[in-house]
């Protein structure tokens, strides 16, 4: 099975006392889209934010279960959390540049993690056209991110990530502060990048997972429903939960 | 009951008035009083200002001369007590706040720091007579005084770090950890270059206290009357503070001396001022390009 780059087998998670993932099992294709659906606390951004490790950032949590990535599970006590980062990358709800120059916003991870050896003005560059960014800033480079509007901030974001030249991208809600028009260009990205990566995308627009996504699943109070072709989902769901929650009909 | 309504709004507008002149009466007096205070000192004090004043050491047992060597001692002692409780104060903050998972320890070092704030001077000065004086040997010096003085200015110092840590947005460690950076480099390049500015600004308070204590430095660092300037950080130092004190209450003549401590009162005034000044400066060129 080669073409599947993270596969979870049977992750239970937990925030103190409370359950927030039962015993969920699932495998990410490689190069495709898998779009994360369902009600707000149903678990999606837990489990994104499990693939990276940023869960270890909040205190009392506990998981059980592995989660397998290049051969072995990313939970086990030899693994380094900043390893696995540097090979997941994670776009954020809310654009969130560094108060840095665009230059130095890209550049910062490279740079820390000592990927320096490559030409650094070639990496920003190539990292800038891959977030299809780099001709509204090709010019001002030196100048601070927080200056660009919400919806270049959000593609510097990911200019940024992919700097790092990552394995997986995985985005949580990534336009759900955007417009309409930087949302199409985010979701265009999207489109040319999972001809190179991997991308999971956790989504509250519907209309955006079915644009965007190869895969979708659907979750509900911490179980997974339903993970399926994404037409199927949206057209022919085997389970009635689904089609209740595509339809509007709960959630 | 209709009556008794509109009969009760003059009362009200009444009530409101006396509340708004209470309100605007404590602002005035708290005013006047700075002003009463920073007037009488200059009035009384401005006559002895002269370069001499401010360049030359005392003479004729301190009843005549200037300052210097205590303006200098103070700038010493200040600067050191800074150069000890700056560091050791961002460090310990930075412990609390990035590293410290919440829990009973850390409620205990937390009493520990409050506790420490309330601590009086003068205890601060006998603690550093016994560690620093006695027991490590160090005499009555500047480097007893500075660490005296930067235990003294830490709980102010921790204070204001661990606010301005806070006050950096989660998102940006986030996005620093979610790109693979260890999470000491991102305390180092993201979180503490943006906290130093909030971190300067409260800690100005610490420093203009440690410029002015007394009592820390009585046993630890201040010397009656030397005329000779120190020459390592093992030497004794004059200091504006405790000048003042000698001046007012053991000098050789007190009345004929009350304008060179009123002074002395001005100078100490203007050092700490011009500390606080050079505080500034250095938070408004770090805050260049830093906002979200």
């Amino acid at each position: 099975m080669s073409t599947d780059m993270i596969k979870i087998n049977n992750v239970n998670f937990y925030y103190g006392p409370t359950r927030a993932l039962t015993d969920i099992s699932m495998t990410f294709g490689k190069n495709k889209v898998t779009a994360l659906i369902g009600p707000s606390g149903c678990g999606k951004s837990t489990l994104l934010r499990l693939l990276n490790r940023m869960n270890d950032l909040i205190d009392g949590t506990r998981v059980e279960g592995e989660i397998i990535f290049e051969d072995r599970n990313i939970y086990a006590p030899d693994v380094d959390p900043v390893e696995i980062r540097r090979k997941i990358g994670m776009v954020f709800q809310k654009p969130n540049p560094f108060p840095k120059t665009i230059y130095n916003n890209i550049s910062y991870g490279p740079k820390l993690t000592g990927m320096g050896a490559q030409n650094m003005d070639d990496l920003v560059e190539q990292s800038l056209r891959q977030a299809v960014l780099w001709d509204e800033v090709k010019d001002i480079l030196n100048k601070s991110a927080m200056n660009l509007s919400g919806g270049q901030q959000q593609r510097l974001c990911i200019a940024r990530a992919l700097a790092m030249k990552p394995d997986v991208l995985l985005m949580d809600e990534p336009t759900s502060a955007l417009d309409p028009i930087s949302t199409a260009k985010i979701e265009e990205l999207i489109e040319e990048l999972k001809k190179n990566y991997t991308i999971i995308i956790v989504t509250h627009n519907m209309q955006q997972a079915a644009r965007i996504s190869d895969e979708t699943a659907f979750f509900y109070m911490g179980n997974l429903i339903e993970y399926n072709k994404t037409e199927k989902i949206f057209t022919n769901p085997d389970v009635k939960q689904t089609e209740d929650y595509i339809t509007g009909r709960f959630g | 009951m209709q009556e008794e309504k509109t009969n009760s709004m003059p009362w009200r507008y009444f009530r409101q008035n006396v509340f708004f002149t209470c309100v605007r009466a404590s602002a005035l007096v708290i005013t006047l009083a700075l002003g009463g205070i920073i007037f009488y000192i200059i009035y009384n004090g401005i006559s002895v200002i002269s370069w001499d004043f401010i360049t030359q050491p005392p003479t004729d047992a301190m009843t005549k001369g200037g300052i210097m060597p205590a303006i200098l001692g103070t700038i010493y002692l200040t600067l050191g007590a800074i150069a000890i409780g700056l560091p050791l104060g961002i460090a310990s903050a930075i412990y609390l706040t990035e590293y410290a998972r919440e829990g009973r320890v850390i409620r205990l070092i937390r009493i520990g720091i409050n506790c420490l704030a309330g601590v009086p001077s003068v205890v601060f000065g006998l603690f550093g007579l016994g560690i620093f004086v006695i027991f490590l040997k160090f005499g009555s010096s500047i480097l007893s005084g500075s660490l005296t003085l930067g235990f003294l200015i830490l709980p102010t110092i921790i204070g204001a770090s661990e606010e301005a840590l806070k006050s950096v947005p989660q998102t940006f460690r986030e996005a620093s950890l979610s790109l693979g950076v260890s999470k000491w480099q991102t305390i180092y390049r993201i979180v503490l270059p943006n906290a130093l500015p909030g971190i300067l600004t409260g800690s100005i308070l610490g420093i203009g206290r440690a410029a002015g204590e007394t009592a820390p430095i009585m046993f630890t660092a201040a010397a009656f009357f030397t005329a000779k300037l120190p020459s390592s950080i093992f030497d004794e130092v004059m200091a504006l503070p405790y000048h003042i004190y000698v001046l007012a209450t053991a000098g050789t003549n007190i009345e004929a001396t009350r304008p060179i401590q009123y002074g002395t009162v001005l100078v100490l005034v203007a050092v700490v001022l011009g500390i606080d000044l050079i505080a500034i400066i250095i938070r408004g060129y770090m805050r260049r390009n830093k906002r979200w």
